[in-house]
Formats: structure tokens, C-alpha cells, sequence
């Protein structure tokens, strides 16, 4: 539009056009055809505040919002191509700076009138639409809000028409049925529900179209996750015209409420059970510290009866001299919320109904019911229970007694070894103090020769758990002197085999071991005596063994001085006769030697022997007695035997006395049958057997009294040697006995342990 | 001194032996030794004058067994006994089954030596008695049986007369195989007879 255009349009403009346009009551704007405007009426200008100058050509477009503005050109542009009637929805701005919605249309095309501009103009009508812009604004707004409310609810929300197709359905009904809306919209319950169901659901339809009234309904539906209860409320829809156009439902869900109420109900009924029932007596006061409920036990245990208890204060539970102090007590909780003694399980003295005290154990628990405090108190009676423990107690202090003043030193110790008790005769007896007796406090008693094997042995049955004894040497704090003692004990065991405690004794022997002693040497004495008599009877054989090297010495001797006499010195033959007189000399005394280490008065001592070496030496000793007698010896040694431990001389003696009675049993049998086995092996069980076997006259009837003292079958038998055999060998841990030869004879066997090592 | 001779010791033990075989040659006899008497029964007897020096107790066999078998076996051996001990009552054994001494270890070198002698001599004696008897016997056996019988009956006696009334022959008959028998016996007079043929009856009395 041009000033031109303007201008002339101005002068041209037909004065009734404009006067028609001016009385029109809307905003008019007469546009030429490229949408200049030719002039506007003056409600336009004055809603714009703008004067028709500003307004004029494209001018009058400042007016309209700029959001609005490329909107409203291509809705004119398109409506002067097609011809179509224009009409759109922009913002304008008022005189007052404020844009208010208005609805521009295309109101009449004015032909071309004479004389004037040849254009086509059109008036554009501007109706303020605003409030009903509002208005329709405030309605969405509402739906919006409305179908929020709906879509979150958790309630199923629908809506159907009266032929009972749906017409909304809420999200949540969707959800439940997992369907889509295209789903639902426009089908009825037959296509969305089973059979049944749908002609419950159409059923209360139609009550309520015939009622035209909201009614609720309850529906139980068995569903995958099992039974369901619904509350169903459905309603008529009304349209403008009052008449029912449809029906609404909202569908509550109170399965899971109706499952709490039970659990609830389960639980109070629980609860009332367990107090009615309960074997303590349960009983509820107020702040004002009266009673409120008692239990069916209190009667058993107060002997009040729950009923005439009610109202009463509690103290009446109390012994007299309780009282004040509950009342204080509980005063003080209410105002300053601090407890005057522990609320759980606290030992308090009661009163039964018989003015009987006695103890019980009563925990508390406060509540606060419709604005007030409720204490309920569980009472137990446990005078049983401190009875029980008052046994215990003194069964304890019996047993403490017991083991104070048992005439034996007692002590025990944990599983790991570690000494925890000693009774006072153990702690009188080491003179160490309970505390110093601990752990390993008491090694200090013993001797320090004994501390290794002492330890060694604790050690041992503490890992292995088997019983333990050792002997010891312990200090005796009365006269400071080493005494030895023996110390057993035995594990105590819970039912799974585990260790919990050990229990010992310490038992000072000194006296009996002295005893011992003293029977030993005597022993050994006898054992001497006997070798003597043993030598007595070898007497000959000795003789013979001895004469034999003097007589060759004597020879030599005198062969030599008869050499010399006849000056007859050949160095030679003189020095092979002086070197066989020594040789024979130094025999001799060998001989005598052993016979003297036979029956010498030495202490018995105990070393690891090869028992077959002890064997061939006594077979020595014995060698011309049983020359003498014709004896054939058969030997079986075995080589690989494990040594034994022994005193070598009374194992000697015992070898001795049995293979003479051997060859004795067969000096009356003819020369060809005297045989002497002698054998030796291991047995069944590990320990080292040796076996004396003669072909002689057998035991006979007097097998039986062999071992007898001074039982004998012999001229000059002093009956002692078998007894005292049998005594040695059993002093050694083994055992003597004898059997039946075949076909003839005896068989005399001993027996003893070994010590696990073989003789190198 | 002493001339072909031999002693044989029998002991078990090897000093006692060889000791014994030293001493003995110090006096220049000649000794065998042996452990056991079965090893000496193994050796031939040399036929010269010798005895037999043994210990009583011997392996296998005692040394009064071993005497026995020895006069069972009709070997004439003097033996002299040694003991370990003084046995009484089995050195009177001994001695009574002709047993030269009895010496108790250990003894006096010249005891031994005596006894040994002695054993010596009294088999050189026997040797020298036993081979007169054979000689005389070797002569009885020369004489025909009618001879040994007059000869016979003459040492125990009879006179001719009475030998020929016994044989039933005539008196001169008997004189003729008298005097034949007296020559072949080399008797020289009847006392000398007598005590021929005394000997040679003994030995065969012994032996049966």
C-alpha cells in the first residue's frame, strides 16, 4: 500500500460505505484485495488506540500478536486464491497493551463502485471472542483435570451409554483388563467380560437405569491372583436435558483391605488368645494406676480374680512394703519419662491374694490408647524356677564342699589345658594360692627333672583327648621336699564327643613308691639268692669250664720247666706255650667274670636288650650241663625281633632256671630223645615270646603247682625258682606260663612287650 | 728211653689237648689227639705199645661208656682217666673196669706222666703175654686131636694107665702121643706143661 493509494482511497471512499461500517457494532477493517487496509471503522481504532493513519495499508497487522501474525497471512492468502470464505482466530492488542482473542472473518466483498477505485474490497469483521476463549480455556483445563483425576486413579473408572456400550474407560480399568481404549470404547461387558460376569455387571445396569439412583454394588471375581472383592458404584448419567444418557462406575478393589481386616482380626484374636492362655499373668493399669484388665492367669498365680481386679490399684499385687516405692516410681515415669527400674524382666517380690510373697520376674510395655497411657505388665511367677536354683545352688555348695574336703588334691582344667580350679588341699598341699595354681602356674611344683616328661604328657592327652597319668615329683610346701605324686584325669565330653572340661586328681605315693622299693630290692635279693642256689646245681659245670683252661695252663706250664730243666730252649715251642698259657689264663678268668656278673649283688637296671643275645648267653652258661646230659639244642631266633626292656641278669636268670630245669625234666629220658627247643618270635600282639620246650617227663598231674613256692620235684630243689621266674618276668610287664609238649615234655613260654625298636 | 710207642688223648677242648701233646713230648712220647672218641675209633690201632688218655666227659658218648665199648670191641687199651672233678664213685668205675689212673683236673705234670708210664708198660706187658699165648696156642693147634686130648688129660692128672682106660686104648700107645705132644708143645718137663697150656686156655676163657 502506498501514500498514494491512500490517500486516494481516503477521497474515493464512499461516504455511505463509511457510514454503514461505522454503525456496525464490531471492529471493522475494509481490506483491499493484497490485504492493505483501506480504513478501519472507529471501534477499531478505538480498540487499538491506534489512529487510522497508523493503521492504514499493512499498518493495522502491528496489532495482531506476533505468534499470530504468519498464521493469519497464510489463512488470508489462501483464502483470496481460493476464494474460500476467510476466517480465523488471532490475538490483537488493545489500547491498553493487552491481547484479547478475536475471530476475524471475511464479513462482504463490496463491488467496485463508479468512479472510484475499480478494486474489490472486502470488510473484515474482528469479533472480540475473548471471554468465550476463556471460557472454553477453563473448560479444557477442567477436563484435563478431570480425566487426571480419573487416569490416576486406582480405582476402574468407566462410562457407558444406556445400551450399556462403553464410552470411557479409565486407565486402570484398561490396566486391569490389558486392553487398549480402541479395545474397549463402543463394546459391551458380553465382548470384554466372561458370560457370567458380564450379565452380573449388565444386570445392576439396568437396576440402575430402572432407578435412576447411584447404587453400590459387591462383586467377587476369582482372578489369576486369586479372590477378589470389588465395591462397584454405579451411577446414572445425566445429559442437559435431565434424561439418562448412560452409566458410570467406579470400582473399588478392598480385597486387599478385607485381607488386612482379617489379619488384623486373626491378630487380636491371637493376641487375646495368648493372654487369655498365657501361663503369666498379664495385667493393664491406667495412669492413674488402676487396674484395667488381668488375665485368666492372674487368679492362678495372685488368686484374684481377673473380674473383681478391674478398677483396683495395682499395688495390690504388692507386698506392703512395696507400695510406696511403686507409686513414687511410677509417678516420677509419668513426669519426667525416666523409669524407676528396668522394664524388662526385672526380679520383684509380689503378693498373692493369701498374703503369700513371693518372687517374680515382670517385664512392661506402655501404650498410648486414644490419647492416654496403658501399661500392661507380664508377671511370671518364678518361685519354682528360684527354688530349682536355690537346689542348684546348694548342690553346687555340696559339691564345693565335697571336693574341699575329700581327703585327695582335685583340680580341673579347660578343654586347651589350661588348669582353672585346685582344691584347697591341692593348693594346701603345693602352697601356691588358687590364683597361682592357673593356667600353667602350677609346673612350678614339680621337680625339674620331671617338667619335660610332665608337659610332654599334658600336652599329649589334651590334643588326643585321651586319659592322662604321669608321675611326678612335687614340691610339698610343708617341708619343701620333692615327694612324687601321680596326677590322672579324664575328659568330660558333651554329647557331640567335644571336650568341655578335665577333671584330675594328684595322688602323693611317695610313701608306697618307697615301699615299692624296698619289695624291689627284696625281690631282687630273692632273685640273688636263687641265681646262687641256679650256680649251686652248675657247680660242676663251672668247675669243668674253669679246669679246663688251668689244666692246659698247668700243662704248658710244666712242659715249659721240663724244656728248661733239659736246657732244651727251642725259643719257638717255649713261646707258643707261654702265648696258650695266657690265652688259656684270660679264659679262665672270662669264665669267672660272667659267673661273678651272674650272681653279683647289683641294683637292677633297665636297658633295650636283644633278647636273643641273652639267649646264647645263658645257652653259654649252660653249655657243659647240657653237654654233660647229652642235650641236643635246637635253636629258632628269630633275627628281626624289637629289643625289649629288661635288667639283664634277672632276664638271665629266668632263661637259666628254665632251660635247667629242661635239661633236669630229661635226664631220665634215653640220650637220643633229649632235645632242647628253644624259640623265640614275635607274637599275635606285637610283644616278643620265648619259648623253652624239652622232650623230658612232662608236667603230669602237678602242671598246676609249678608256680608255687617251694613246690619242687627235685632232690635238692628249694622250689623257688619257677615263683620267682614268673615274679621277674611279671615285674617286667609279662607274663610266664607253661604247656604240654608233644608228644612228650614241656613247653615253658614268657612273654614280654616290646619296646618298639629293633636291634641295630 | 722209651721205644715205639703212642699216647692218644681224647678231649674236647683244643688247649687241653694240645697242652697235653706238649707236655708229653717233653719226655719224648709221641701223642695222637682227638675230640671224640668216635674219631679215634676211626683210626686203625698201630700195633705197637700205647694207651689211651681220656676225659671223662666226652662229647656223645662219656668216657665210661666209651671204656665199655672199647671191651666190648675186645680192644685191649690201658686208659688213663682225666676228670673237671673229683668223682668217688665214678673214678671207683673206672678203676674197677681196669682203668690205669684217675686224675682230677688239673694234676701234677709227673702224675700224668707216671700214669702214662705206667699204662705204657702194662700194654707193652700184655702185648709180650698175648704173643706167648698165641705162640703156645699156634703149638696146641699143631697137635693132633688125640694128642690135645692126652695132653690135656695129663696136666689135669692122669696117669697113662688111666688115660688109656679112658680112651680105651693101650697104655703105650698113650705114652707115645704124650711124649709126641710134649715135644710139640716144646715142654720140657711136665710143670712147664702145665703152665702152657694153663696159658692158652686163659685167653680163650676171657674172650668167650
Amino acid at each position: 500500500m502506498t501514500a498514494e493509494t491512500q490517500s486516494s482511497a481516503q477521497t474515493s471512499e464512499p461516504l455511505d460505505l463509511q457510514m454503514l461500517i461505522e454503525t456496525i457494532p464490531a471492529m471493522v477493517v475494509c481490506a483491499l484485495p493484497d490485504g492493505s487496509v483501506e480504513f478501519t471503522n472507529r471501534a477499531w481504532q478505538e480498540y487499538t488506540g491506534g489512529s487510522l493513519q497508523q493503521l492504514r495499508g499493512s499498518g493495522w497487522q502491528t496489532a495482531i500478536h506476533p505468534d499470530d501474525v504468519s498464521g493469519f497471512a497464510e489463512e488470508w492468502n489462501a483464502s483470496r486464491s481460493s476464494g474460500k470464505p476467510f476466517a480465523t482466530e488471532v490475538r490483537m492488542r488493545r489500547a491498553d497493551g493487552q491481547y484479547h482473542w478475536f475471530l476475524i472473518r471475511k464479513a462482504l466483498a463490496i463491488p467496485p463502485h463508479q468512479g472510484g477505485d475499480s478494486s474489490l474490497r472486502t470488510l473484515i469483521a474482528c469479533e472480540d471472542i475473548n471471554d468465550r476463549k476463556q471460557a472454553e480455556a477453563k473448560q479444557r483445563q477442567s477436563e484435563i483435570q478431570l480425566q487426571a483425576f480419573f487416569e490416576n486413579s486406582p480405582n476402574v473408572i468407566f462410562l457407558k451409554d444406556r445400551e450399556g456400550r462403553y464410552l470411557y474407560a479409565n486407565r486402570e480399568f484398561k490396566r486391569v483388563r490389558h486392553v487398549t481404549t480402541g479395545q474397549i470404547n463402543g463394546k459391551t461387558d458380553t465382548e470384554l467380560f466372561p458370560t457370567e460376569q458380564a450379565s452380573v455387571f449388565q444386570a445392576s445396569d439396568r437396576q440402575v437405569l430402572k432407578a435412576g439412583v447411584p447404587i453400590e454394588f459387591e462383586q467377587v471375581t476369582v482372578e489369576e491372583d486369586g479372590r477378589h472383592t470389588r465395591i462397584v458404584q454405579k451411577f446414572p448419567v445425566f445429559n442437559a436435558d435431565g434424561e439418562i444418557y448412560g452409566i458410570g462406575g467406579i470400582v473399588t478393589d478392598i480385597t486387599e483391605r478385607k485381607r488386612e481386616e482379617a489379619a488384623r482380626l486373626y491378630l487380636e484374636e491371637s493376641h487375646r488368645l495368648i493372654v487369655e492362655t498365657a501361663s503369666d499373668a498379664v495385667v493393664s493399669m491406667d495412669e492413674m494406676g488402676a487396674i484395667r484388665f488381668a488375665n485368666p492367669a492372674t487368679m492362678r498365680i495372685f488368686g484374684h480374680d481377673p473380674a473383681e481386679l478391674i478398677g483396683k490399684p495395682l499395688t495390690v499385687l504388692m507386698p506392703e512394703w512395696m507400695r510406696k516405692l511403686h507409686d513414687g516410681g511410677f509417678r516420677r515415669y509419668l513426669a519426667t519419662g525416666q523409669r524407676h527400674i528396668n522394664w524388662q524382666g526385672t526380679e520383684l517380690t509380689a503378693l498373692r491374694k493369701n498374703g503369700e510373697e513371693f518372687p517374680v520376674e515382670v517385664s512392661f510395655g506402655e501404650q498410648t490408647r486414644e490419647g492416654h497411657k496403658v501399661f500392661t505388665g507380664f508377671i511370671r511367677d518364678i518361685s519354682a524356677r528360684k527354688h530349682a536354683e536355690e537346689q542348684l545352688r546348694a548342690s553346687e555348695r555340696t559339691l564345693r564342699e565335697l571336693t574341699e574336703t575329700i581327703p585327695q588334691m582335685l583340680w580341673s582344667a579347660e578343654p586347651d589345658g589350661a588348669v582353672d580350679y585346685c582344691n584347697q588341699r591341692a593348693l594346701d598341699y603345693t602352697g601356691l594360692s588358687a590364683e597361682q595354681v592357673r593356667g600353667a602356674g602350677w609346673m612350678k611344683t614339680v621337680h625339674r627333672d620331671d617338667i619335660e616328661g610332665m608337659s610332654r604328657a599334658w600336652t599329649v592327652a589334651v590334643s588326643s583327648g585321651e586319659p592322662f597319668q604321669q608321675e611326678f615329683r612335687c614340691l610339698r610346701a610343708a617341708d619343701q621336699t620333692y615327694r612324687w605324686c601321680i596326677s590322672r584325669a579324664l575328659p568330660l565330653r558333651d554329647l557331640s564327643g567335644r571336650i568341655l572340661k578335665w577333671f584330675g586328681t594328684v595322688v602323693d605315693l611317695h610313701d608306697w613308691k618307697e615301699a615299692q622299693q624296698a619289695l624291689q630290692m627284696i625281690q631282687a635279693e630273692l632273685a640273688r639268692v636263687s641265681r646262687l642256689t641256679t650256680m649251686g646245681e652248675l657247680a660242676a659245670s663251672i668247675a669243668h669250664e674253669v679246669n679246663q683252661p688251668l689244666t692246659a695252663v698247668t700243662n704248658n706250664g710244666s712242659a715249659c720247666l721240663r724244656l728248661l730243666a733239659n736246657r732244651n730252649l727251642n725259643p719257638d715251642v717255649l713261646r707258643r706255650a707261654l702265648e696258650e698259657i695266657v690265652a688259656d689264663g684270660t679264659r679262665a678268668s672270662a669264665v669267672i667274670a660272667r659267673i661273678r656278673g651272674f650272681i653279683k649283688k647289683a641294683p637292677v637296671e633297665r636297658t633295650e636288650l636283644d633278647i636273643n643275645k641273652i639267649i646264647q648267653e645263658v645257652l653259654t652258661l649252660a653249655g657243659h650241663e647240657l653237654h654233660k646230659n647229652q642235650v641236643v639244642v635246637e635253636c629258632q631266633l628269630t633275627n628281626t625281633l624289637p629289643l625289649v626292656r629288661a635288667d639283664r641278669i634277672q632276664l638271665q636268670q629266668v632263661l637259666l632256671n628254665l632251660i635247667m630245669n629242661s635239661i633236669e625234666a630229661m635226664a631220665g629220658a634215653p640220650n637220643q630223645s633229649r632235645v632242647l627247643g628253644v624259640e623265640s618270635r614275635v607274637d599275635e600282639s606285637g610283644d616278643v615270646l620265648v619259648e623253652v620246650r624239652d622232650s623230658g617227663t612232662g608236667l603230669g598231674s602237678e602242671a598246676d603247682r609249678l608256680f608255687t613256692p617251694f613246690f619242687t620235684t627235685k632232690a635238692n630243689g628249694m622250689g623257688m625258682g619257677l615263683p620267682i621266674s614268673r615274679s621277674l618276668i611279671e615285674s617286667h610287664g609279662g607274663r610266664l606260663w607253661a604247656t604240654a609238649n608233644s608228644p612228650h615234655g614241656a613247653v615253658f613260654s614268657f612273654m614280654l612287650p616290646a619296646t618298639g625298636e629293633s636291634p641295630s | 728211653m722209651i721205644a715205639a710207642s703212642l699216647v692218644f688223648v681224647i678231649d674236647d677242648d683244643p688247649s687241653v689237648r694240645s697242652s697235653l701233646k706238649f707236655l708229653l713230648s717233653t719226655v719224648g712220647l709221641q701223642a695222637e689227639t682227638f675230640e671224640s672218641a668216635n674219631s679215634f675209633l676211626r683210626r686203625k690201632a698201630p700195633d705197637i705199645p700205647s694207651c689211651l688218655v681220656l676225659d671223662v666227659r666226652l662229647p656223645g658218648l662219656s668216657g665210661l661208656d666209651f671204656q665199655r665199648e672199647l671191651a666190648t670191641r675186645n680192644i685191649c687199651i690201658p686208659i688213663v682217666f682225666l676228670t673237671g672233678h673229683g668223682d668217688i664213685p665214678m673214678s671207683v668205675r673206672a678203676m674197677k673196669a681196669g682203668a690205669v689212673e684217675f686224675l682230677t683236673k688239673p694234676f701234677r705234670d709227673q702224675d700224668l706222666l707216671d700214669a702214662v708210664r705206667v699204662a705204657l708198660d702194662r700194654d707193652r706187658a700184655r702185648r709180650k703175654h698175648d704173643k706167648e699165648v698165641a705162640d703156645l696156642r699156634q703149638r696146641f693147634d699143631s697137635l693132633t686131636s688125640r694128642e690135645q686130648q692126652v695132653v690135656s688129660m695129663v696136666v689135669a692128672g692122669m696117669l697113662n694107665k688111666q688115660i688109656a682106660a679112658e680112651l680105651g686104648t693101650a697104655e703105650s700107645t698113650v705114652k707115645v702121643q704124650r711124649s709126641r705132644g710134649m715135644e710139640k708143645m716144646q715142654a720140657a718137663s711136665l710143670a712147664e706143661l702145665i703152665k702152657m697150656i694153663e696159658k692158652v686156655k686163659a685167653p680163650s676163657e676171657k674172650a668167650s
